[in-house]
């Protein structure tokens, strides 16, 4: 129990410094996001004084430019703490929502791909495993291969040149069919479906491969294991040592790069989003660099740190109790 | 491998046994290399009594791990086996194991011929209860869950293991000794009657050795159980083992009972293996280590494949390969052609024909 609670401390503390780092950032980026604030407003309405502003400024982004360094930190993360991410300069409302709405698109795309890739990896691995040699082992590796070396977004142009333009099986953009209301209709799951595929396409094409050729060494490995051959002895059907053994301990080692990957698709889809105008909160992080929101920015770069934070932390906690072996760090056996 | 036609006509000739479970004739094992066949395995004969235990003892690399594997129909992949392997269950019956079809060599396998592997550390699925496995093999062979669990419990705590806790913990909480146990468990859990050991206790320190040596002996005899027990460590084998037959370069080359081998072994290679073993009898200053090294099996010297090494070689042994044949007595045999020689050029640096003095007590 002692290291879940470490590992978890460990983990709100890099959120923290992340957030502290944020803060660091925009007070002291060159042209500092606060002042570029405060004289936008300037300009836009002379009539203000410059208490005002300083007030406006602090509402939007957190950050009152005249207070002293630790009294703004101050205000900024117990605002942070109290889930108030400013509001955005560009969109006119607070940055929660923004996050909030863009969030789940992106959770959406990301659990798709992940499916996929886990089970084109592992499953195409694990086959050329058992027909290690064959040509069908050496074809998937090549494709493999080829395709882990194409980055995502190289593979994002394509498809849309490709699938979208000249075929035009797929939207070029846009998360839902134009139209059509949200929420729990057919209509609206199939459609957004529909816009999904070449964004998490993107994704599988060029990730499968690594895990097909991890789990193809792990399972290669496990295959020359005595136990396995224990098994075959012992009369153990082949499915059940294809599953309990051979998967079972192939799979294990590739669970923590797994949910790395989680937090790899998170960084992925600022460039991503942005190619395929999909409105997730990779969009609006590039969307913001773009217009210099700011608030915006630190808004998602602060979701994304913590979802990356998270998804280790969950690898690490989940990687104690699948394996066996993995004590948890503390030693003691409490969980 | 002009030899090997030489040997073919020997090997039906055995030492009897009076009531055999396992009869193996010419039995070999290849591989084809690239650079050539490398035979693992050359024509090895051998009867093993029923309720007997049977060392096999030899340098790393001289086929005794092959041997073992060919027992059970299991030697690893691109190797192939030849020759006839007879199981005599008891009943009368007897099968022919090489011809079986595949599900029958299924259920052969751990129900009546069982073995234990060498390592026990890498014997089990670390990711499975140690209780786990034992559960799929009876599962595995329509046996009898509970009743087996129950006799799985039995077993573990003959061999001195507490069964809960064994059963509930994943292999890599168990030391080395308690995995090897497991394993012995393991293997007799479908009550086979022949069980085949390759070096089970190579992994452990002395005592754990010892002591496990001495749980087999009690589950022999409580089981009645059949072991072949295979061994680079002939002192070891010799307190526990009846028969000792001696493997180097593949083949067998004496058989005898262990009073025999020890007291009087005839072919120059057993009496060079025991003067290098270690032994707690014999100072170091004493042990003589074979000089040479063991034979490579692409290319296995002509004639008497130890002539290379044997200070008794001559002409004869480089051309011809030496029959087995029958030493001080009718049933302890060995190939070699001048084993008459063998005392007085290789004489034991110490005295060992009473083979008790080593006991444990
Ligand atoms: S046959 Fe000849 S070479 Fe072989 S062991 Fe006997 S004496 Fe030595």
């Amino acid at each position: 129990m002692n290291w879940f609670i470490k590992r978890i401390g460990q983990g709100l503390f890099t959120i923290f410094a992340v957030a502290s780092l944020t803060f660091v950032l925009i007070r002291t980026m060159p042209g500092s996001p606060a002042q570029q604030l405060a004289a936008d407003i300037r300009q836009n309405q002379p009539s203000l004084s410059a208490r005002q502003i300083n007030v406006m400024v602090e509402q939007r982004i957190g950050v009152d430019p005249d207070q002293p360094m630790h009294e703004a930190y101050m205000n900024y993360m117990l605002n942070l703490a109290q889930g108030n991410l400013g509001e955005s300069v560009n969109y006119q409302e607070p940055v929660a929502d923004i996050i909030l709405r863009s969030l789940p698109w992106t959770a959406f795309v990301m659990s798709v791909s992940l499916l996929f890739v886990f089970i084109f990896g592992i499953g195409l691995g694990a086959i050329m495993a058992y027909r290690e040699g064959s040509k069908f082992d050496v074809g998937s590796s090549i494709i493999a291969i080829f395709l882990s070396s194409v980055p995502y977004y190289v593979a994002a142009v394509v498809m849309i040149y490709v699938l979208a333009l000249e075929l035009s099986l797929f939207p070029l953009s846009g998360r839902y069919p134009r139209g059509v209301e949200p929420g729990f209709t057919l209509e609206f799951f199939t459609g957004a479906l529909h816009h999904a595929v070449l964004p998490a396409a993107s994704f599988i094409v060029t990730t499968w491969g690594g895990f097909a050729l991890g789990m193809r060494g792990n399972s290669i490995q496990v295959l020359g294991n005595d136990y396995i051959r224990v098994a075959k002895l012992r009369g153990l059907s082949d499915r059940r040592i294809a599953l309990r053994y051979v998967g079972r301990n192939a799979i294990l080692p590739m669970w923590t790069s797994f949910l790395i990957t989680v937090g790899f698709m998170f960084g992925a889809s600022i460039i991503l989003e942005e190619i395929f105008t999909y409105r997730g909160i990779g969009y609006y992080m590039f969307d913001s660099i773009e217009n210099r929101d700011y608030p915006v920015m630190m808004g998602t770069f602060l979701v994304i740190t913590v979802s990356v934070v998270i998804a280790v932390l969950v690898a690490d906690i989940t990687y104690g109790k699948l394996d066996p072996r993995v004590e948890s760090g503390g030693g003691d056996e409490s969980y | 491998m002009s030899t090997h036609e030489t040997s073919q006509t020997a090997s039906t000739e055995v030492p009897d046994v009076a009531d055999p479970i396992l009869e193996i004739r010419d039995a070999e094992v290849y591989f084809d290399m690239d650079r050539g066949v490398s035979r693992v395995l050359d024509n090895v004969s051998v009867d093993i009594e029923r309720g007997e235990v049977l060392g096999i003892v030899g340098e790393s690399g001289s086929g005794k791990s092959m041997l073992a594997s060919a027992l059970l129909d299991a030697v690893v992949d691109p190797g192939i086996l030849s020759g006839q392997i007879t199981y005599h269950p008891g009943d009368g019956s007897s099968v022919d194991v090489l011809g079986l079809e595949k599900e029958q060599l299924r259920q052969l396998r751990w129900e009546d011929i069982s073995m234990v592997f060498q390592g026990a550390m890498s014997s089990f699925n670390p990711t499975m209860k140690v209780g786990g496995h034992f559960e799929e093999t009876l599962e595995a062979h329509d046996y009898d869950v509970d009743a087996g669990m129950e006799r799985a419990r039995e077993l573990l705590s003959d061999l001195y293991l507490e069964p809960e806790r064994v059963l509930d913990s994943f292999p890599h909480e168990l030391s080395g000794g308690m995995q090897q146990r497991a394993l012995i468990a393991l293997s007799v859990v479908l009550e086979p009657n022949v069980l085949v050991m390759d070096e089970p206790t190579a992994a452990l320190d002395l005592l754990m050795q010892r002591s496990i040596l001495s749980l087999l002996e009690d589950l022999k005899e409580k089981y009645d159980l059949t072991l072949i027990f295979i061994t680079h460590d002939l002192p070891l084998i010799a307190e526990l083992a009846d028969r000792l037959a001696v493997m180097y370069a593949f083949e067998l080359i004496e058989i005898g009972t262990s009073d025999e081998i020890l007291g009087d072994a005839a072919h120059p290679y057993t009496r060079s293996l025991l003067n290098a073993t270690p032994n707690l009898d014999a100072p170091l200053s004493e042990m003589q280590a074979i000089e040479g090294s063991a034979p490579d099996p692409v290319n296995v010297p002509s004639g008497c494949s130890y002539h290379p090494r044997c200070p008794l070689a001559d002409e004869e042994c480089v051309s011809e390969d030496p029959e087995f044949r029958p030493t001080f007595t009718e049933n302890h045999q060995a190939a070699c052609f001048h084993w008459q020689d063998s005392a007085e050029v290789i004489p034991f640096n110490i005295e060992r024909s009473d083979t008790s003095e080593v006991d444990d007590e």
